[in-house]
């Protein structure tokens, strides 16, 4: 949404240069009371609107305060590639710490590196005393993170050299976890 | 081979109160007397597909996916990869036999491709 107000503004000014082709940058200043510079770079780009010049500006245009609310409001909301880093971040930080508080995690992954677990969550979270949606999430995860895999004769396994005891498996998960962080675009 | 949508799934952040509202509400039938505590929803019509409730991960929000039919997951998950779609979950067999990986297509949406034990795929491994 950032620049919206900003497209307002580029189409106004060709609105009016349509209809009067001498019309220049410095004249569309004047009939907002804005500085001619900085009204340039808005239109380039260069700079965001500050709430006040929507504001001043939006008037001039002869927007309605509802108009100008909404352009304001607009304004302040974060761009698509910066919400898509934040959800990101958020996504990993998540598993990140899932990966740290939950144990879960290394009772699937110490079943399947033994070679003796076949996606029976029931029993798994029976034994480890968690509930079997707790063990689901976790089994999601670490087939997420390529951390088991399931053979041919359906039995699980972990990849690699498995981790022999939980500090040992949460460093391997974070490092896979960052992998997965850097590899995403 | 066609590629028929066989299945929806519930992924929520709250899988017993999801099947508790659902069979409230609509009737349907939902049991997960399976290995994995599958919550498999019995809509009890003949009419459209069945379903299934799983535990949304979370820090994702309630979401539903659709479980696409194919002959063998692998190399339909390498034909999806390649028109852009992303790999979430590798193949992966499941208990009873069955196949699944799950996928984001080109614009971002989950989906599973889904091969049912016994299907041409699962009986030539």
């Amino acid at each position: 949404m950032t620049g919206s107000f900003q497209r307002r503004l580029e189409c106004e000014f060709e609105a009016r240069r349509a209809a009067n082709p001498r019309y220049s940058l410095r004249a569309f200043a004047v009939s907002l009371a804005a500085d001619h510079s900085t009204l340039s770079q808005v239109l380039r780009g260069v700079r965001p609107v500050p709430a006040s010049s929507i504001r001043r500006w939006g008037r001039r245009l002869g927007l309605s305060e509802e108009e100008v609310a909404a352009y304001i409001a607009a304004q302040h909301l974060r761009d698509e590639g910066e919400r898509s880093r934040e959800t990101e971040l958020a996504h990993w930080s998540a598993e990140a710490l899932a990966i740290i508080e939950q144990p879960e995690h290394w009772h699937v992954y110490q079943a399947a590196a033994s070679g003796s677990f076949e996606g029976d969550s029931r029993s798994l979270a029976e034994r480890a005393g968690v509930p079997i949606d707790a063990v689901n999430i976790a089994l999601a995860r670490l087939l997420r993170l390529g951390l088991v895999v399931t053979a041919s004769d359906g039995r699980w396994r972990a990849t690699g050299t498995p981790a022999a005891h939980p500090a040992e498996f949460r460093t391997l998960a974070l490092a896979r976890i960052r992998e997965r962080q850097w590899r995403t675009p | 081979m066609a590629h028929p949508v066989t299945q929806f799934q519930i992924l929520s952040k709250d899988p017993d109160a999801t099947a508790r509202f659902c069979e409230a509400l609509f009737g349907w039938r939902i049991d997960a007397g399976n290995p994995m505590g599958y919550r498999r929803i019995d809509t009890g019509s003949s009419e459209g597909i069945q379903g299934g409730i799983w535990p949304a991960p979370p820090q994702a929000s309630a979401f539903v996916q659709l479980f696409i039919a194919v002959e063998d997951a692998a190399q339909k998950s390498a034909e999806a990869q390649e028109l852009g779609a992303k790999l979430l979950i590798p193949p992966t067999r499941l208990p009873e036999g069955d196949e699944m990986a799950v996928l984001l297509d080109p614009q971002g949406m989950p989906f599973v491709l889904w091969r049912r034990a016994g299907s041409a795929a699962a009986t030539s491994r």
